[in-house]
């Protein structure tokens, strides 16, 4: 493609927006809308993530130690723990301070004084230490079940797994929303591009008689496709970006601790990808209805 | 050969009307058995077969509903035929993929009844727009449109649009984009059906010197009037055959 043909493509593609105001209007808008609720959606998504997340760190880990640990195997092993990088706040908890923790209730202090003596307590060390990042969760405990001295890792396995299906279905869930949502789009979409096309039927019409390949149709429908994609999400992005911060407020007023800040990068990314996302929907949709122009002004 | 190729891609030679063929190039328009019919069951071509060398100007007649058009549409390539073969140029255009229609448009100029322009550029961008299409750089485009309207004596109103010309005026500006990248065949469909007899005859007058720089001319037409006095190769057509083909022929009206 030259750049007289260019040129000329770009021209065609601009004032087709400028007349055809109206579709214009439709086209940008629906794909605004459909953005919108993608992001809303990407969103949302992403502050569970990261609660999730959270809460995963906020789990403690706990190593079981094999029962008769010496004390000073125990610090020894407290330091390698702490040089793993995966965690933070390493504490050793000693059996009688797990015993005393055992039995809060001050009934039980009773009992555990009658029964537990000195050197009667079957409580073993055990070290606790929270995970650095909820990623490195499986790691960790991988590393300290290779120790010879942890007999045991507890990490609220149960809890870990719940968390891991809960952010499947999110994932799974944003995937079939959005899904849902670009055909939905794509549809009105294809059909205002029809109606485009109709519009500029004699034009087509035209351009096939004097030699236009169907590409050359094609180019200008493209490029306004490419530009309606675009100004949607721009759209889109514009009102995420005034909106998020607002509804983020409110919702960390409502539920502290559950709202969060994406930060600016994860923003950035996210107006990238419903961009990218505009410039598919918008230029699909031209293709789609451009695909079959050998049949086009036969009944002329 | 050299004079096939050199004529067959305007890029390669400069735009310079499209001169004699030599005598021992086969015929530009060949139809071996053609029948037509369309998927309601209208036979509108039957068993047709014809040959028109480069260089001829033909009249193609018959009363409304004879098949004229589709024989014209098979030309360009917006009908297949149902049966038998037709050779344009030298290709075979029945079995030619969809992909090189445009290319085999590019060397025919086509003119129909309805002025078909484009109401909202002027009657230069309308004419260029024959240009355009096959990526034609710019200067090349000014030269040839200018060229070609004041061929067809409109290089005046070059600037106005569709609608502030007159019927014969939009004819000239249609003809003017159908031949403004000099096609080896000019197919023209009732081109006089909504015109006076007047100007009817100035646009006759002007496919005759397009035909002189060597275009091959084929023209379906109702007028009477016009076959009559112009004495050029005639083919009538009735309900789909060829019911007669002379030179120098006549066209009673039926
Ligand atoms: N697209 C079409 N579909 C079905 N029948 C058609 C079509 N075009 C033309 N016909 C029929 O074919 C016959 C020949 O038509 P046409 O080629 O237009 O004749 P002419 O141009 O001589 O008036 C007519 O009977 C017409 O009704
Ligand atoms: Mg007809």
């Amino acid at each position: 493609m030259g750049f007289d043909n260019l040129v000329f493509f770009a021209s065609e593609a601009l004032t087709n927006l400028r007349r055809a105001g109206v579709m214009t209007f439709v086209t940008v808008s629906t794909i605004a809308v459909a953005l919108l609720l993608m992001g809303t959606f990407l969103l949302a998504s992403m502050n569970m993530e990261s609660f999730l997340a959270r809460l995963q760190e906020e789990a403690m880990v706990t190593a079981f130690l094999v029962p008769g640990t010496a004390s000073d195997r125990v610090s020894a092993l407290k330091m390698q723990i702490t040089a793993f990088d995966e965690v933070t706040e390493v504490t050793v908890v000693t059996p009688e301070a797990a015993a005393r923790e055992l039995f809060t209730d001050p009934a039980d202090q009773k009992l555990l004084q009658v029964g537990l003596g000195e050197g009667t307590n079957p409580l073993p060390y055990t070290i606790r230490m929270k995970v650095r990042s909820s990623h490195d969760l499986q790691a960790l405990v991988d590393k300290l079940k290779a120790l010879p001295q942890v007999e045991s890792v507890s990490y609220g396995e149960e809890a870990f797994r719940q968390f891991q299906g809960l952010s499947h279905l999110l994932w799974i869930g944003s995937l079939l929303v959005i899904v849902l949502l670009g055909l939905a789009s794509l549809f009105i979409v294809y059909n205002t591009v029809r109606l485009t096309l109709f519009m500029r039927r004699e034009e087509v019409i035209i351009m096939r008689l004097v030699g236009a390949t169907n590409w050359f149709i094609r180019w200008p429908f493209v490029i306004e496709g490419f530009l309606h994609g675009l100004l949607g999400a721009a759209v889109a992005v514009v009102v995420l970006a005034v909106g998020t911060p607002f509804i983020m407020a409110r919702l960390a007023a409502l539920v502290p601790f559950f709202a969060f800040d994406p930060g600016a990068v994860a923003l950035v990314k996210l107006s990238v990808k419903l961009c990218l996302m505009g410039v598919v929907l918008g230029v699909s949709g031209s293709l789609l209805c451009l695909r079959d122009l050998n049949a086009f002004g036969r009944e002329m | 050969m050299a004079v096939c190729f050199s004529r067959g891609s305007w890029l390669y030679s400069p735009p310079t009307g499209a001169g004699p063929r030599p005598f021992f190039v086969t015929a530009m328009i060949e139809l071996r058995n053609v029948t037509k019919i369309y998927p309601n069951g209208v036979r509108a071509l039957n068993n047709v077969s014809l040959s028109i060398p480069a260089g001829d100007f033909v009249f193609l007649v018959g009363p409304s509903g004879a098949g004229k058009s589709t024989f014209l549409r098979i030309l360009f390539r917006e009908e297949i035929p149902t049966e038998g073969q037709v050779v344009v140029d030298g290709k075979d255009i029945v079995r030619m993929p969809e992909g090189r229609v445009p290319y085999l448009r590019r060397n025919l100029g086509i003119v129909l009844q309805d002025f078909q322009l484009l109401k909202r550029r002027t009657v230069a961008e309308n004419v260029a727009f024959g240009l355009r299409v096959i990526g034609a750089a710019e200067n090349v485009i000014n030269a040839r449109v200018q060229e070609t309207l004041e061929q067809v004596g409109l290089s005046h109103k070059r600037r106005m649009f569709p609608d502030e010309l007159s019927g014969g005026e939009q004819q000239r500006v249609c003809i003017a984009r159908a031949v403004v990248n000099n096609p080896l065949i000019l197919i023209t469909d009732e081109p006089t059906g909504n015109l006076d007899p007047m100007i009817s005859l100035e646009i006759v007058q002007l496919f005759l010197e397009i035909n002189a720089r060597g275009t091959t001319v084929i023209m379906a037409t109702h007028n009477h009037h016009l076959v009559n006095k112009l004495r050029k190769r005639v083919i009538a057509l009735v309900e789909g055959r060829i019911i007669k083909d002379e030179p120098g022929g006549t066209y009673a009206y039926e």
